[in-house]
C-alpha cells in the first residue's frame, strides 16, 4: 500500500494483493525484461512527505524513472492497470462518498498521458478487490478478482483485439 | 505531514480500544447466549503499508462490517469506522448460531446488525467515557480481500497521512471456535477530537 516495486530479474514476480479502491500501475518495457509495479492509493499529494507510490500524480513519475534507471525505455513501455473498484458502493457515509476508485483511475491515467505512456489493458471499477502479477521475464501481466480465478491481462503478443479494456 | 503521538496518547488510545471492545463483546456474548473471549487490544500507530499487514494477509478472503461513526458535531473530517472481519467459516456458523442461512439477504443482514450491535456498544462506551457525540451510520456488508477492504477504509480515513491507526481487538466466540478482528479506525479528525476530550490533544 503506497509502496512500489521495480525488476530486471527475469524469474521475479511483482505482485499488489487485495487492490480496493487502490490502483496497481503496472509498467512493462515490451522488448527487455523489465517492469515496475505501483499500488496508488489517492489522486494528488498535498502533503510534501508520503510513501513513494500513495498519490498517482508522483508515483507514475517515480516509477517511471525507477524502470528507466534498470533500462526500460519509454517508447518500448505500456501501461497496464488494475484495481480502482468503489467497495462501499451504496454506504451513504464519507468512506462511500469520495468514489475513490475512478478518482484513483483516472488520477493515473492522466500521469501516464503526460508521460507519453500507453494504456494497453485494464481490469478496473467493478466493486470486487483484486490482486494483480507481474511476471517480470515474460512480461506478463495477471489479474484475479475475488473469489475468482486468475485470468491473463496483458502480455507481449496478445492481439489487440484481446485486450481488456473496462470504459 | 507526519502525525506521531506519543507514548501517553497511544496508552490512552488502548484505554478506549479495550473499553470499546470490551462493551462490544459483552454485547455479542448476550446476543449469542454464548461466552465471547477477548484478546488484549492493541493500539499501532504505523506506516500505511505496515498497518496493512498488521491486520491479516491481504489476499485472504474475508467477512466485513463496515460502520462508519460520526464524531461530533457531523463534521465529515471526523469519523471512526468500526470494521469487523470474520473468516468464511465464522461468518458461517455465527449465521448458524442465529438461525438464518449463510450469503443470503438475511444472511447478511444478521451479520450487519452482529456489526451494528458490537459497533454501537463500543461507540456508546467511548461516547460515554469522552463525551463527545456519536452517530453510528447503517452497516455495510461485503465479501471481499481483506486488503482491499482494509486499504479502502484506511484510503478514505487516513487521507494524506503517512501514519495510520489502528486500534484493533480479537474476538472468540466459544463453543463455535470463531475469531474475529474488531478494529477501530479513525479518521485524523476523529482522533484529535477524541484526544482532545481526554486532555491530550493531539497537536504535539
Amino acid at each position: 500500500m503506497g509502496e512500489l516495486a521495480v525488476s530486471a530479474a527475469p524469474d521475479d514476480e511483482l505482485v499488489s494483493m487485495g487492490l480496493g479502491s487502490c490502483v496497481g500501475v503496472a509498467l512493462v518495457d515490451r522488448e527487455r525484461a523489465v517492469a515496475g509495479l505501483a499500488h496508488v492509493m489517492l489522486p494528488a499529494a498535498n502533503a510534501a512527505y508520503s510513501a513513494p507510490a500513495k498519490f498517482a500524480d508522483r508515483a507514475v513519475p517515480t516509477l517511471l524513472a525507477c524502470v528507466e534507471r534498470l533500462g526500460a525505455r519509454r517508447e518500448r513501455m505500456v501501461a497496464i492497470l488494475a484495481g480502482g473498484a468503489q467497495m462501499f458502493a451504496g454506504a451513504r457515509a464519507s468512506v462511500a462518498g469520495l468514489d475513490l476508485g475512478a478518482r484513483n483511475e483516472a488520477a493515473v491515467r492522466e500521469a501516464l498521458a503526460d508521460a507519453g505512456v500507453p494504456v494497453r489493458a485494464a481490469a478496473t471499477g467493478g466493486d470486487r478487490g483484486r490482486t494483480v502479477r507481474v511476471r517480470v521475464g515474460e512480461a506478463r501481466v495477471s489479474v484475479k478478482e475475488a473469489g475468482g480465478v486468475e485470468v491473463p491481462l496483458w502480455h507481449p503478443h496478445f492481439h489487440a483485439d484481446d485486450l481488456v479494456e473496462t470504459p | 505531514m507526519i502525525t506521531r503521538y506519543d507514548e501517553q496518547q497511544l496508552d490512552a488510545l488502548r484505554e478506549l480500544a479495550s473499553i470499546g471492545s470490551g462493551t462490544a463483546a459483552t454485547a455479542l456474548s448476550q446476543m449469542l447466549g454464548r461466552p465471547v473471549g477477548l484478546a488484549v487490544p492493541r493500539a499501532l500507530a504505523l506506516p500505511l503499508a505496515d498497518a496493512l499487514d498488521a491486520v491479516g494477509e491481504p489476499d485472504a478472503m474475508v467477512a466485513s462490517v463496515v460502520l462508519p461513526v460520526g464524531v461530533g458535531d457531523g463534521d465529515a473530517a471526523a469519523e471512526i469506522v468500526v470494521l469487523l472481519l470474520f473468516s468464511y467459516r465464522c461468518a458461517a456458523s455465527l449465521c448458524e448460531l442465529l438461525g438464518v442461512e449463510p450469503r443470503s439477504e438475511l444472511g447478511d443482514s444478521a451479520l450487519g446488525e452482529i456489526g451494528n450491535i458490537l459497533g454501537a456498544s463500543a461507540v456508546g462506551a467511548l461516547a460515554q467515557m469522552t463525551g463527545l457525540a456519536l452517530e453510528p451510520q447503517p452497516p455495510h456488508v461485503l465479501y471481499d480481500m481483506l486488503g482491499a477492504v482494509v486499504a479502502s477504509v484506511l484510503a478514505a480515513t487516513v487521507g494524506e497521512l503517512d501514519v495510520a491507526l489502528v486500534l484493533d481487538a480479537s474476538l472468540t466466540v466459544e463453543e463455535a471456535s470463531c475469531g474475529m478482528s474488531f478494529l477501530l479506525l479513525p479518521t485524523v479528525g476523529g482522533v484529535a477530537e477524541l484526544l482532545g476530550r481526554l486532555g491530550l490533544g493531539a497537536e504535539k
